[in-house]
């Protein structure tokens, strides 16, 4: 029963990740992590600022299919 | 005893397909259960997956999951992030899924429910899915680069440099159509125009919302729009109710377009948070969640197709739209089926994401037959109506007659029987004045919805908010792939002017921003307002020109591919992308010349300048609408002229990629691939992406 449930909440756990990454929402958390990696990164957008750039660019180019 | 069973559950899936496809071709007589369509496509699109995206990934593409992709070699989280494989595949299908594959199928169905259906599977799996299988694989070996880059760099510069002029030539005709689809889906119905103008201050506080009270957490912003958004069409149904208020919301075709020409410009010109992106987000949810629905609903509600299987009109005098089965069914289906804006998504964002090379099977491939399926839905939803009402609906007054009685002796007379009064009975109960002379597909597709989600939740009593919900779905996300192409056409028209005056290329500088975005809306709403003119509708016109566009793009991703197959020396295997590229080719030079040359003047335009001349001379033309005949006339010929120039270019490419592979071929020439280096990948077999966030470090760190 109790590996069920762990199932369950760990099946949930990955739904709701895939939907945050999915409609943008965990991006400034991508975007620290991959900051955090690089190791001879000093300065890092807030996540207001992030959010304005990460628009800007994406609406630049085809995002929108007919 | 795995094999055995594997080999046994895949010929009964591949018996199954085929026995649909069969009842489905060979039923005539008693209208046919919609169950039989979606057994067909599922089983046909699993084999296609299991064994002809197999083949390709494996004997042509040779993925390779030591490689590492883009996502892997700049991973800089902004552009090129590494993400699980159906995190992208949501994020693809979101990008690609647009208005093409239901308006397409839904005016289709004219021919009647087979060939459209049958074209929607085959043209997928064998073409469509192909297209953007090969052309995402094409980008990720090459660093995510875009379709242009790609023609220039593997065909020639003329090539890369026609590509990017199609792009440009072709967002312009689509907006012009999908706004057209707007304006006669909200044309005289104040509910709808009341629903859809509310999704803009909405849109609007979700921006504001984002940027400054809560920055960047889309999801609980998405849900208290999508909360507003139900209130709104809800809300709708007083407005309609209201006197005073229902006759602000009424509005002409011709105050639609203004209306929706002033939206393109501001969103356009606005800082991309404010309107554009909140807009965005909505759209997504409510397409995933009102496709879903649509497919549970059929599944549920199991409606018979009372659509006959082929129409009289497959002689090319259908009352939708003119032109014989051949080329118009697949021109007009488009996107459904094989669409060349997909090759712009998949050598665009999703190359820079994925995580291994095999990932681009299901992503590439898989999504598409996911776009196919939603095509088939709208195929079902579209014939599942009454044939007399889907011809009321979508056919201009020119041709079935200026009054109801007219229009319903008319049509009962193509042998399709129907009643005046049908017609006004089920324009009240979907709330709406009238639902005679609606053409561009979304309102009869929205009476489909509403008469399968209403079977589901709700029965008739719920009838209206069901179909203002599918309007308001319909026209949601056409605005938003309207507002978003805008303003990557202001960016491509400032790349443009910018080599002629520097300053006028710099993304932040305002008088630049302000022409470029007037130039791109002028131009889709020229187009846009010669469609809500045209006696014939519009849409006669207008969706010919861009599913011709559309394939044409989708002939040039496909000369690129050829091209590229070749060099890599799969000579053997290039039929696989060479025989779908051959049939754009000829489907759409065929369309564009009859759409040219016809002299029937429903069909070719130039015809249609030459009957509207001839009537001029005869002084057939009362003096009130001389002025308008001459702009006719001039817009019959613009149409002729973008025809032309569109099939101009394609042919230009192809006849440069032909002698390119001549020269490839006789040794003249040495097949230079213009691929990324090989670098081995340094994430772990079993890593699986971002979702499994704690994991990306550690993996990268350990090895």
């Amino acid at each position: 029963m109790r590996r069920v449930a762990k199932s369950v909440r760990s099946l949930a756990h990955s739904f709701w990740q895939g939907l945050r990454e999915w409609c943008g929402d965990a991006a400034y958390e991508s975007y620290l992590r991959s900051k955090n990696r690089d190791a001879n990164c000093c300065s890092k957008l807030s996540r207001a600022e992030f959010y304005v750039e990460q628009l800007n660019r994406r609406y630049s180019r085809p995002n929108r299919c007919c | 005893m795995k094999r055995a069973l594997s080999i046994v559950a895949w010929t009964a899936a591949a018996l199954v397909g085929a026995g649909a496809l069969g009842a489905i071709a060979m039923h005539r007589g008693e209208p046919l259960n919609a169950i039989w369509f979606v057994i067909a496509a599922l089983c046909c699109y699993l084999v296609a997956f299991r064994f002809y995206s197999a083949f390709v990934a494996a004997k042509i593409l040779a993925l390779d999951d030591t490689r590492a992709t883009p996502a892997e070699r700049h991973d800089d989280g902004r552009d090129f992030v590494p993400t699980n494989k159906w995190v992208l595949f949501g994020h693809h299908f979101a990008a690609i899924a647009g208005p093409g594959p239901l308006v397409g199928p839904t005016l289709a169905a004219q021919f009647g429910y087979l060939p459209g259906t049958l074209w929607l599977i085959a043209g997928a799996a064998l073409g469509g899915c192909v297209q953007d299988f090969v052309i995402l694989f094409c980008s990720i070996r090459r660093d995510g680069k875009s379709l242009g880059q790609m023609a220039r760099e593997e065909v020639s510069e003329r090539g890369g440099f026609i590509a990017q002029l199609a792009v440009l030539a072709i967002m312009v005709i689509l907006l012009a159509v999908i706004g057209l689809v707007v304006v006669n889906a909200l044309k005289a119905s104040p509910w709808a125009t009341f629903t859809l103008a509310m999704t803009i201050p909405i849109a609007l506080l979700l921006g504001l919302y984002l940027r400054y009270v809560r920055p960047g957490r889309v999801l609980e912003a998405s849900i208290m729009g999508v909360a507003l958004i139900v209130f709104v069409v809800v809300a709708g149904q007083w407005v309609a109710d209201s006197p005073a208020w229902a006759h602000v919301f009424t509005l002409s075709g011709l105050s639609l377009t203004a209306a929706i020409i002033i939206y393109g410009f501001s969103a356009s010109a606005l800082p991309v948070w404010l309107l554009l992106a909140p807009r965005d987000y909505l759209s997504a949810f409510i397409k995933a969640g009102a496709i879903f629905s649509l497919a549970a609903g059929i599944l549920f509600v199991r409606p018979q197709v009372l659509m006959p299987p082929i129409t009289r009109f497959i002689d090319g005098t259908g009352p939708v739209f003119a032109g014989k089965i051949f080329p118009f069914c697949f021109i007009t289906i488009a996107c459904g089926a094989v669409s060349g804006f997909h090759s712009l998504i998949s050598s665009g964002t999703t190359p820079k994401m994925i995580l291994r090379e095999s990932h681009a099977r299901l992503i590439g491939y898989g999504a598409m037959l996911l776009e196919s399926f939603v095509g088939v839905m709208a195929m079902v939803a579209a014939c599942a109506m009454t044939p007399g009402v889907y011809f009321a609906i979508n056919s201009p007054p020119s041709i079935v007659g200026a009054t109801p009685e007219a229009g319903a002796a008319t049509i009962s007379g193509w042998g399709f029987p129907l009643q005046a009064e049908t017609m006004s009975s089920m324009a009240h109960a979907v709330g709406e004045i009238t639902l005679w002379n609606r053409a561009g597909g979304a309102p009869s597709l929205a009476v489909g919805m509403a008469q399968i989600f209403s079977s589901t939740i709700g029965g008739p009593r719920l009838l209206s908010i069901w179909y203002h919900f599918a309007i308001m779905f319909e026209a949601l996300f056409i605005l938003t792939v309207l507002d978003a192409g805008t303003r990557v056409g202001r960016f491509m028209v400032q790349e443009l002017g910018g080599r002629i005056w520097a300053p006028f290329g710099r993304r932040g500088w305002m008088p630049g921003i302000l022409l470029s975005s007037a130039a791109i809306v002028a131009l889709w709403g020229y187009f846009l307002y010669q469609g809500v003119i045209d006696p014939l509708g519009g849409i006669n016109s207008l969706w010919p020109l861009f599913g011709i566009g559309n394939q044409l793009l989708a002939a040039v991703a496909l000369v690129v591919a050829t091209t590229i197959l070749l060099k890599m020396g799969k000579l053997r295997w290039i039929w696989v992308t060479l025989v779908p590229m051959a049939w754009l080719v000829t489907v759409t030079m065929t369309a564009s010349y009859q759409k040219i040359f016809d002299p029937n003047p429903r069909i070719g335009f130039l015809s249609g300048a030459n009957a509207l001349l001839t009537q001029l001379a005869a002084g057939a033309v009362p003096a009130a609408k001389i002025a308008e005949t001459h702009r006719l006339i001039f817009n019959l010929r613009l149409d002729a002229a973008v025809t032309a120039i569109l099939a101009c270019m394609v042919l230009i490419l192809v006849v440069e990629a032909i002698m390119q592979w001549s020269a490839i071929l006789s040794r003249r020439r040495e097949a230079v691939l213009y691929e990324s280096p090989y670098m081995a990948t340094r994430w772990a077999p079993d890593f699986s992406g971002v979702a499994h966030d704690d994991a990306v470090g550690d993996t990268i760190g350990g090895d």
